[in-house]
């Protein structure tokens, strides 16, 4: 009887393994998001509050959110962010920017596209952006492994 | 025992379901998915031209400076293939147009629909239909400022079983009275293809 139990015990350890291995052979990871935001402090000076979010411990082990800028073209807001690899071959990765109104609204929503993007071990890239219109106050830079 | 032979059944057909879920299906994919099918030029090369050349062109300082009072009004030119593929050029100029009228920093002309436009304005006057006062009189349009030009060429390189192609796409704006090109920018795109040992 304890036998058996030990069976069931492992065909059940089975049936997970085989699902969870079907189930990651077509999916996408999600990756690492970071967003910036522009506002005013009270002497009048523009900011940008940072934050970064990993959601994929794997990409985390092999980039580096280094830094965030911004800058004003006229009324344009346009994005930097710098990136340093962690491993030491060549990783290629697919990032996209999102802008955001300052109300937080999304602006032309849903038409953004991934770029490739190829790091050199240990190297460290800036990618860039410029907000599709003078609404831009707020950008997300999502990076994730190609699909 | 035989509940055990019951457990493998059952995994076998799970581990089946879920592999079937790769094979011979139809669904949507993500119209901004960067992945290459091959070194052809593709949807994610045509958004990487459009956005590189919208967002040099809408932050260059001297356009920064035009821009910033006006909207200039422009017309884009045909776009020069020089690839040797087949490539609908007006979909990458119509992608540029559409995000440079969207940034609200240009306004643009359209040659390609003079046809219907003239179609409509002779009904509008001749026809007797249309109330004269509202009707649109011919010779009102506004002129261009500034042509859109665009140069689209491909370097292919094949070594062993190694295929490299190499796009350049570039964008200039002309000023049409003094000739002068006010603004230029270009996007490489380089796309390898190596042959597996197996593969067709």
């Amino acid at each position: 009887m304890k036998n058996t139990g030990n069976l069931i015990a492992s065909n059940v350890s089975a049936i997970a393994l085989i699902a969870s291995l079907g189930l990651t052979g077509c999916s996408t990871t999600a990756g690492v998001e970071t967003t910036g935001k522009t506002s005013w402090d009270e002497e009048g000076a523009r900011t940008l509050e940072k934050k970064v979010v990993f959601n994929n411990s794997g990409l985390k082990g092999d980039i580096e959110i280094v830094d965030a800028k911004s800058a004003l073209a006229g009324d344009i807001m346009k994005a930097q962010v710098t990136l340093r690899s962690k491993d030491s071959d060549t990783i290629p990765f697919q990032y996209r920017f999102d802008w955001y109104d300052a109300n937080g609204m999304e602006i032309n929503s849903g038409s953004g596209s991934w770029k490739p993007l190829i790091i050199y071990g240990r190297e460290s890239k800036t990618v860039q952006s410029v907000a599709p219109d003078p609404r831009g106050r707020e950008f997300k830079l999502k990076i994730r492994e190609p699909d | 025992m035989k509940f055990g032979i019951k457990m493998i059944l059952a995994a076998a057909v799970i581990g089946s379901l879920s592999l079937s879920g790769c094979a011979s299906t139809i669904q949507y994919g993500d119209a901004g998915s960067a992945k290459p099918l091959s070194t052809e030029f593709g949807s994610s090369d045509l958004q990487q031209i459009a956005e590189t050349m919208v967002d040099s062109m809408i932050s260059f300082p001297p356009m920064v400076e035009l821009t910033s009072s006006r909207r200039p009004v422009v017309t884009v030119d045909k776009v020069k293939n020089k690839t040797m593929q087949h490539i609908d050029t007006e979909s990458v100029t119509d992608s540029i147009r559409a995000k440079l009228i969207r940034s609200g920093k240009f306004r643009f002309i359209d040659r390609t629909t003079d046809a219907q436009t003239v179609e409509e304005l002779k009904i509008q006057q001749d026809s007797g239909l249309v109330d004269k006062k509202s009707a649109v009189k011919f010779g009102q349009q506004i002129g261009a400022e500034f042509l859109l030009t665009s140069n689209f060429s491909e370097i292919r390189q094949r070594a062993g079983d190694t295929t490299d192609v190499y796009y350049k796409f570039t964008m200039s704006l002309k000023n049409l009275k003094t000739g002068i090109l006010e603004w230029s920018d270009e996007k490489e795109i380089r796309k390898v293809f190596k042959r597996g040992t197996f593969g067709g």
